[in-house]
């Protein structure tokens, strides 16, 4: 953690930091910051403007958008990091075995990660949501059907790549059994990389979940969930900071977990390392 | 071209054209557990809640809901082969016809998406890769971070309010202003419909109509093909053979142009490709904004409307494309990349 701020080269790139310190802080001790209650309605003061009371302002059914905003962060990242943690799960469980086991079973999986590969989660979320009813449920369905095969070719290729190094076969020369050698080298070999393509997600799959939200797929109002707010505000076009405000929340948490994976990206993907420095063959 | 590299594209098509078949079937399946398994009792929702123990009976036999899974899905597919896709609870029309009736509007959007994709991101990438590290090159960075981190239906919300509604310098929503509200063309693609027709008030009306939600729906996409291209063209300008070309004092502009970039674009086409998918998955969060008529507009009013079989209609079209446009874009690649055709069975 301490290594990565060594990484930061630019005042942006310091920045983006900072921010993302700052919303992990938000969505932990949101509960304690918040001034007002994020879901007490007060139709006696709908959609009031900025004021020091209400920082954001207030929505149409008189509740504080600040303190919205506040509790949409705990509930965006806890989500993120949910779907993020599921589909590397599941990624790299395909991708271990498919890189082991080789030959027919990798074959078959990589072809049936590839249908998968990249199918718009936005479309299939709807069907869900059709299926299922709307809700958070179908969101994050949606997004961990789509977004596992990304995990399991890579997995797969970091383990294809170390599985026959030195130390790994002297490993198995040695008698050590074979789920010590994937626990304590292969996966953690694989982390960096990994970890990169993890930040590098956190900003999609708020985008896909606020997305969703935002066309009634995700969360339901009256929830405390940024896309849930923007579309809330939409009826409201002269009360601008209803829409702006929670908008303005996913786009410097997205962007600042952007600029984060690609620092790592830069610091810690070997691929690209060898890019910059090998010669071409 | 060898007899043994016509083998190997030929094996590669054989290869690639089973996988898309697989793949369908896959996507059949979904949107047949998507319609039918998931949703619990079809015949007692078909029935409404005033009806009889014995005509939710009969309905359960009409609908084919007793017969084993694999029959129903069965029944599903022949339909499905027919083009039935049901009737829509909304419109109480057939599904594959308000599609096919919406499906020139979406894919027109994303045909400007993909238009201001390609004209605004490869020169940023160009830019960025040969003004490599300068302050150029890091601003393109910033942006391209920025564009991956917007939420696309805030910023349309932003650009209908500031550039539409305030200033009045766009339209705010539909297709066409009301004057030109009866023009109607065969294909349904407005732009193309008004020149075949000579109605160039039409053309400018549609292009006026579509200029924001088409750069809207673009702008995540030009944020990914800005750094392909930024990474591929850099990569490509290390080769050896760029720097022969440059040692024998081919101009810069040529070098990177006609040599480089030729070899650059190769893995943006690949994801070009991909994009067109994406983008009309993506049409669900713009057109509802603009107010424009089509498949994505038309899937979340059928999920507000718990019309079923109207969003799996819609789920298995935006599939298919996705599924066909990178079959084609594979296809195509092959032919982009000689290097693909030597060794592709190799790799298999």
């Amino acid at each position: 953690m301490f290594k990565l701020f060594n990484y930061l080269r630019s005042p942006i790139e310091k920045g983006a930091m900072i921010f993302v310190v700052f919303i992990v802080f938000i969505a932990l001790m949101g509960s304690y910051l918040a001034p007002h209650d994020p879901y007490e309605a007060n139709f006696k003061n709908t959609l009031s403007a900025p004021s020091i009371d209400y920082l954001f302002g207030t929505d149409a059914a008189g509740r504080d958008v600040f303190s919205r905003v506040i509790y949409g962060a705990r509930l965006t990242l806890a989500t993120t990091l949910f779907v993020i943690a599921i589909v590397a799960i599941i990624g790299i469980f395909v991708g271990i075995i498919s890189a082991l086991s080789g030959g027919v079973i990798d074959n078959l999986l990589m072809r049936f990660t590839d249908i998968w590969l990249g199918f718009p989660p936005l479309i299939l979320a709807l069907g869900f949501a059709a299926s299922f009813g709307a809700g958070m449920k179908a969101a994050i369905l949606a997004l961990i059907f789509t977004w596992w095969p990304n995990y399991a070719r890579l997995s797969r290729a970091l383990i294809l790549e170390t599985k026959d190094k030195d130390y790994i076969l002297s490993a198995k020369a040695m008698g050590v059994p074979n789920l010590r050698i994937i626990f304590s080298h292969l996966i953690p070999n694989a982390f960096d990389v990994l970890f990169v393509q993890i930040s590098l997600d956190v900003a999609a799959v708020i985008l896909v979940i606020s997305g969703l939200s935002f066309i009634g797929v995700g969360a339901q109002i009256p929830l405390a969930e940024w896309g849930a707010m923007i579309a809330d505000g939409r009826s409201a076009s002269k009360a601008w900071w209803v829409v702006f405000f929670p908008g303005l929340a996913i786009l410097l948490t997205a962007t600042s977990f952007n600029l984060i994976g690609d620092v790592l990206r830069r610091e810690l993907d070997p691929t690209l390392s060898k890019v910059k420095n090998e010669k071409p063959s | 071209m060898s007899f043994e590299s016509i083998k190997n594209i030929s094996l590669y098509i054989i290869q690639r054209i089973v996988l898309t078949i697989i793949a369908l079937v896959v996507l059949s399946f979904i949107t047949f557990s998507l319609s039918y398994i998931v949703p619990g009792d079809a015949a007692l929702v078909a029935a409404g809640p005033s009806a009889g123990k014995e005509k939710i009976e009969q309905l359960r036999v009409e609908m084919g809901l007793n017969l084993p899974f694999y029959e129903q899905y069965f029944v599903y597919l022949t339909k499905l082969s027919r083009g039935d896709l049901g009737k829509s609870w909304f419109t109480h029309q057939p599904i594959l016809n308000d599609i096919k009736d919406l499906l020139p509007a979406s894919a027109e959007l994303v045909f400007f998406a993909m238009l201001f994709n390609i004209i605004i991101a490869i020169p940023l990438g160009v830019l960025a890769a040969t003004k490599r590290d300068s302050k150029t090159d890091f601003s393109i960075r910033i942006l391209v971070m920025i564009g991956a981190g917007i939420p696309i239906f805030w910023l349309g919300l932003l650009l209908q309010h500031f550039l539409a509604s305030e200033t009045g310098l766009f339209p705010i929503a539909g297709r066409l202003s009301f004057s030109n509200r009866n023009f109607e063309g065969s294909t349904g693609f407005l732009f193309f419909d008004s020149v075949v027709q000579g109605e160039w008030g039409v053309f400018w009306d549609s292009i006026w109509h579509i200029i924001l939600p088409a750069f809207t729906l673009s702008v995540l996409f030009i944020a990914v093909i800005t750094r392909t291209t930024r990474s591929t063209l850099m990569r490509a300008l290390e080769e050896d053979f760029i720097t022969l070309a440059r040692s024998k004092g081919i101009s810069e502009y040529r070098v990177i142009i006609k040599h480089a970039l030729r070899n650059a674009l190769v893995p943006t086409v690949t994801i070009l490709g991909m994009q067109v998918g994406w983008m009309m998955g993506a049409t669900v969060l713009v057109e509802e904004i603009f107010g424009r008529p089509g498949i994505g507009k038309y899937a979340v009013k059928a999920v507000t409307q718990s019309d079923i079989h109207g969003v799996v209609g819609v789920v298995l079209i935006v599939g298919i494309i996705f599924i066909f446009s990178n079959l084609i874009v594979d296809i195509v690649h092959l032919f982009l990349n000689p290097r693909l055709r030597k060794n592709s069975i190799g790799n298999l």
